[in-house]
């Protein structure tokens, strides 16, 4: 991916959701699509809740076990096969636990672990091929010296001694814990070693369509071109401010409107804010809409008018 | 999701619409049925369409790209453009993600991958054989040269096999006789190797430092090792007993160390490609090798559970071990050589 420019027009941006870095990925068909990042928060969040997982599950095994009535079972070294063989089970159980957790979870169809899917994340190609098992292996091996090692050792480390080791231990640890803060994509050293990312997969749903001039036209409510002296970015924040509906937002952002075009409400019935702010945002979208039909776009109201 | 009641005036006029919404009526069917369509493979996997469906779901996909490609030069609904957005992304995955059966993919991995993986490594391999024959002289020569300095060099061996066991002690520790087959022990040998390994792999991306000491240090223990039993006369039944599982368990550390090296390497010295797609390669490469390292080390967790047990020859113990020496050095040199690139394992499609 080549890095691109910030650019801030409301086709570009990120589900609109201006505050969050995408990952840009270019289809066979030649449409850009944005992956959002995962953020940090996100990913902690993910990790904690599947560390709850490995951790819990084995408890509730071992309770399981313990409540069932098997003491007579295995007394005076009876059925010896079965013991041993459940000890390779049980080998094998905290072995998968411990190494293959992720790995499995990330190799599946939804390459996400449990953590992962409550958080709407998921594992991505960095170049938008095929997520490859090799791939999920090296992102998940790498865990080994990004949280098993070090984590352990620093509270071995710190419950001992304040010795310089500790010290080194603490640095490594929270040097590999926070390198996804250093990058806008908020890769891990796992991620950059497999070239994997992981990304956020919002469902957003299909709402009504605002602009609905029809019935502006009923209200009698009209712009001049010079009127409509906003751009995209405010569009797209209008709208947000008229599917919230909540009054005293739309009160504030109406007066702000008028204080700025020098709207001066008709004597007789004038519009609420609501009908005022829709027949505003289906007017300046209308009319920005017409000039992109000819390529000429206007970013937010500090550029120049289109 | 629906139309809110908006309070119409009957107009007699032509109902006044924006292009954005004359378009986006045409093409909503379209969407909201590749969203089904997706809910569906999410629920219940493509195992469930119908071969209509599937033939269906990437016009479907193309529909829907092709709506927000347009859609992103004349519309401004952001809550519509968010929508297909997130629509052709969740349809791209899917369309574009792991379509290989499971049986294309084992094949790819032990006809292609794993060998050639393992092949790109031989610079590597020889500078961790070299490292672990080292540390094996230097265990010998330093126990050879003052006993005191297995006690060292191994502390938790202390009782089991020492510099002060007999002969007889030390036999027990390498199986002559156990009571079943199905050793737990050898799962417990096997997982924990398996750990090990990774540890290996995953400590080359401090620059190769920690796989460095860790191959030295697993050398080392051997030649100690070695020295002990040949102090007692038992050089050549230690040997055995060590080749049976070793050939496969040490080849496979070999080669964890060899992948820990070239992610050092590739992170140090990229060489034309940039650091970031160097260290991708890098991942992908050892993590084919390292999902081999893995097979490896439980075919040779078998080896050691039954050959502890019921092989107790000494000759027959090499023999398998050189066996299966030469089976490994052939099939890493000799398969998939010269084989067209159609590689669908390690590496990714065609993106």
């Amino acid at each position: 991916m080549a890095k691109r420019e910030k650019r801030d027009l409301i086709g570009d941006a990120p589900y609109g959701e201006y505050g969050r870095t995408a990952s840009e990925i270019l289809t066979p068909e030649g449409v850009i699509l944005p992956f959002i990042n995962a953020t940090f928060g996100e990913r902690v969040g993910a990790l904690v809740i599947d560390i709850l997982i490995m951790i819990v599950v084995p408890i509730l095994v071992l309770i399981v076990w313990l409540i069932l009535p098997l003491e007579h079972v295995f007394e005076d070294n009876k059925n010896k096969a079965l013991a041993s063989f459940l000890q390779i089970i049980a080998l094998f159980f905290l072995f998968f636990l411990r190494s293959g957790y992720f790995i499995f979870f990330e190799m599946g169809a939804r390459a996400a672990t449990p953590g992962k899917r409550a958080m709407k994340l998921r594992v991505i190609s960095q170049d938008g091929g095929r997520l490859t098992p090799a791939a999920v292996f090296t992102r998940n091996a790498m865990r080994e010296v990004e949280l098993y090692l070090p984590v352990p050792l620093v509270f071995v480390m710190v419950a001992g001694s304040h010795s310089l080791g500790a010290w080194l231990a603490g640095l490594w640890a929270l040097g590999m814990l926070l390198l996804p803060l250093f990058n806008t994509q908020h890769a891990r050293l796992g991620d950059f070693l497999a070239g994997t990312r992981v990304v956020h997969m919002p469902k957003a749903s299909l709402s009504y369509d605002l602009a609905d001039l029809e019935s502006d036209r009923g209200l009698g409510i009209s712009f001049t071109p010079e009127q409509l002296a906003y751009g995209e970015m405010e569009l797209s924040v209008l709208e947000q401010v008229l599917r919230e509906r909540k009054t005293t937002v739309m009160r504030a952002v109406a007066v702000k409107i008028k204080a700025r075009i020098g709207w001066v409400d008709p004597q007789n019935d004038a519009p609420n804010d609501e009908s005022f702010l829709r027949a505003y945002y289906g007017a300046l979208r209308a009319h920005l809409e017409s000039r992109m039909l000819l390529g000429k776009r206007r970013k937010d109201k500090n550029a120049a008018p289109v | 999701m629906t139309d809110q009641p908006i309070p119409h005036t009957a107009a007699p006029k032509p109902v006044l619409r924006l292009k954005s919404q004359k378009f986006r009526e045409a093409r909503q069917g379209d969407w909201r049925a590749l969203s089904s369509q997706l809910d569906k493979v999410e629920k219940r996997g493509l195992g469930s369409f119908s071969i209509e469906e599937l033939l269906n779901l990437p016009v479907l996909y193309r529909s829907a790209m092709s709506s927000l490609s347009m859609a992103q030069s004349i519309s401004l609904d952001r809550n519509m453009i968010t929508y297909l957005q997130a629509l052709c992304v969740r349809a791209y995955v899917y369309v574009y993600g792991p379509q290989t059966r499971l049986k294309d993919v084992l094949k790819g991995f032990f006809i292609h991958a794993w060998p050639s993986a393992v092949r790109q490594l031989a610079r590597e391999i020889a500078l961790t054989f070299t490292i672990f024959v080292t540390g094996i002289l230097a265990g010998w020569l330093l126990c050879s040269h003052d006993s005191s300095w297995y006690g060292l060099l191994l502390p938790g061996e202390q009782g089991s096999r020492d510099v002060g066991s007999s002969a007889a002690e030390l036999r027990k520790t390498i199986g002559d006789g156990g009571d079943h087959a199905l050793s737990p022990f050898a799962v417990f040998l096997m997982t924990h190797n398996v750990g090990v390994a990774i540890s290996t792999f995953a400590l080359g991306a401090f620059f190769g430092l920690p796989t460095f000491a860790l191959i030295l240090y697993t050398g080392i223990t051997m030649g100690a090792m070695v020295w002990l039993f040949a102090q007692k006369g038992m050089g050549v039944e230690f040997a055995g007993w060590l080749t049976i599982h070793g050939t496969t368990e040490l080849f496979a550390i070999i080669i964890a160390g060899a992948c820990g090296f070239h992610i050092a390497r590739r992170l140090m010295f990229p060489g034309d490609a940039s650091r970031r797609t160097a260290l991708a390669e890098a991942g992908l490469l050892t993590g084919t090798a390292m999902i081999g390292v893995a097979i490896m080390l439980t075919i040779a967790g078998c080896l050691e559970g039954i050959g502890r047990q019921t092989i107790t020859d000494t000759m027959v113990r090499f023999a398998i071990g050189l066996v299966m020496l030469t089976i490994w050095c052939l099939y890493f040199t000799g398969v998939g050589r010269g084989k067209a690139a159609t590689d669908r394992f390690g590496k990714s499609g065609d993106a």
